[in-house]
């Protein structure tokens, strides 16, 4: 390609938005846990004392929008859960906080700020650079596949939902509406599809064997823990998801245990243990914050519309996958773009 | 190997305030090490989901060659929140954009800023770049 070869490049500029607080939680804001806690400052955008809590008439918890007045949830992007996980103390483990600052040193110090994650795919280090993930060999293995060609094959690529916890980590807003009355919660989400979840608030079981259908967001169950945590159960998922752009992966024998709280008006604070043996030798939790966003709300987002990716993408041996295959003995037509 | 034209390496702002939408991977089509600006005029506007694209002509100065380049930028609703409506650039107009180019060589490239020639407002293009590690 002619033009292409006219361009002059500077190797060394990495400058974009990525040189931030090693928190995974993207330009919009989602500090790290704690950070967030009491203070509910999303990455500065909501600068200024924190507001009271709002709260329905009997008390719990409304994490949805105050009478008069309109707002969203601004969903960070949280590209690696591996990153987020936190102890029984709520603060992120100490070997992470440790990778964090060691990452924002070598930053510091002109490395580039890439290499930090261990090298190997654009500075994706794999399992390797996270030891604390209980990791079974396969869903290793797999990560490793995943960190080495940049997440090429990112289901949510496919426009196909996050599920799971990747909801609340995919940098789209949403919103939850609490109907007490019908003893329901449901989120909605401007992105990801542009799809909803249901929360059920009556008391219900998990349906039993097959009667609980694997689907992208699993079945939901909730209940109040005191007035202030909303714990959600969810189970009955399939396998068709990541559980984040990293592309760290799961199985149909996966349940996830939300907590969530709002520790002001303008924090939300999300928490999940995510216990998977088929995956994961051990559950592990992953917690960050979700900022307010004053005045905000839902437009639409249809990803299918004109996904062009899915048109590029080949698999490892350089054949289309959801393209025509080029017939043998015919000459390529030279793509889509 | 040709000349170059009106492209030059831009040391590129810190683009703390762009919302990112994020969509497909970055960097399995991108690379982020590949910076590019270069002014062209506008010749299609394709304001979809969920990725908008936008094609320009730039012109190669020394041989006259005129590439169709691809543009990719965020979904409408994060080019919205960015500042754009969907009129905000329209065929015909002169545009500098700044972004990086595709691994594979075509002359495909993910746009994070346009600069308006017309009036010299410079947006955001809502990428996902720089939010993949």
């Amino acid at each position: 390609m002619g033009a292409t070869a006219a361009v002059v490049f500077a190797s060394s500029v990495w400058v974009f938005g990525q040189e931030q607080a090693p928190g995974q939680a993207g330009q919009e804001g989602g500090a790290p846990a704690a950070a967030g806690r009491g203070g509910g400052r999303g990455r500065g955008r909501q600068a200024g004392p924190a507001l009271p809590t709002p709260r329905l008439a009997d008390g719990t918890v409304n994490f949805g929008r105050v009478p008069g007045e309109k707002g969203v949830w601004a969903v960070p992007y949280i590209t690696n859960m591996g990153m987020q996980l936190v102890g029984d103390d709520g603060q992120p483990l100490p070997a992470i906080a440790q990778a964090r600052q060691a990452a924002a040193a070598a930053r510091g110090a002109g490395g580039g700020g890439r290499a930090a994650g261990g090298g190997g795919g654009g500075g994706r280090g794999g399992s390797k650079s996270e030891p604390w993930m209980p990791w079974m060999p396969w869903s290793a293995a797999m990560y490793d596949y995943n960190s080495k060609n940049e997440s090429k094959y990112d289901p949510e690529g496919y426009c196909l939902p996050p599920g799971g916890p990747r909801m609340m980590a995919t940098p789209y807003q949403m919103e939850i509406i609490q109907m007490p009355e019908h003893n329901r919660i449901v989120m909605i989400f401007e992105g990801a599809t542009h799809i909803w979840r249901e929360i059920y608030m009556d008391g219900r079981k998990f349906p039993e064997g097959d009667l609980l259908n694997p689907t992208y967001l699993g079945y939901s169950i909730g209940r109040w823990e005191g007035k202030d945590t909303l714990v959600v159960e969810n189970t009955g998922f399939n396998e068709n998801t990541w559980l984040d752009y990293f592309g760290h992966p799961h199985t149909d024998k996966m349940s996830v245990t939300e907590r969530w709280t709002r520790p002001s008006k303008q924090t939300l604070h999300y928490q999940a243990t995510i216990n998977d043996p088929g995956a994961y030798t051990k559950p592990f939790t992953v917690a960050w914050d979700v900022p307010w966003r004053d005045g905000g709300e839902l437009p639409e987002y249809i990803c299918q519309e004109n996904n062009r990716y899915l048109n590029r993408l080949e698999d490892d041996l350089g054949q289309p996958i959801f393209g025509p295959r080029p017939q043998p003995g015919v000459k390529p037509s030279g793509g889509t773009r | 190997m040709r000349t170059k034209f009106a492209v030059v390496v831009a040391g590129i702002a810190l683009l703390a305030s762009a919302r990112i939408m994020a969509h497909h991977s970055f960097s399995a089509e991108f690379d982020a090490n590949k910076p590019f600006k270069m002014t062209g005029q506008v010749t299609k506007v394709e304001w979809m989901n969920p990725h908008t694209f936008f094609y320009i002509d730039v012109k190669d100065e020394k041989t006259g060659k005129v590439t169709n380049w691809a543009m990719e930028m965020g979904s409408p609703n994060g080019l919205m929140r960015a500042g754009w409506t969907r009129n905000t650039m329209k065929v015909g107009d002169k545009v500098t954009v700044e972004g990086s180019l595709a691994k594979d060589g075509s002359p495909t490239g993910n746009a994070r800023a346009v600069t308006l020639a017309e009036t010299g407002q410079r947006l955001f293009a809502a990428s996902s770049q720089g939010n993949t590690q």
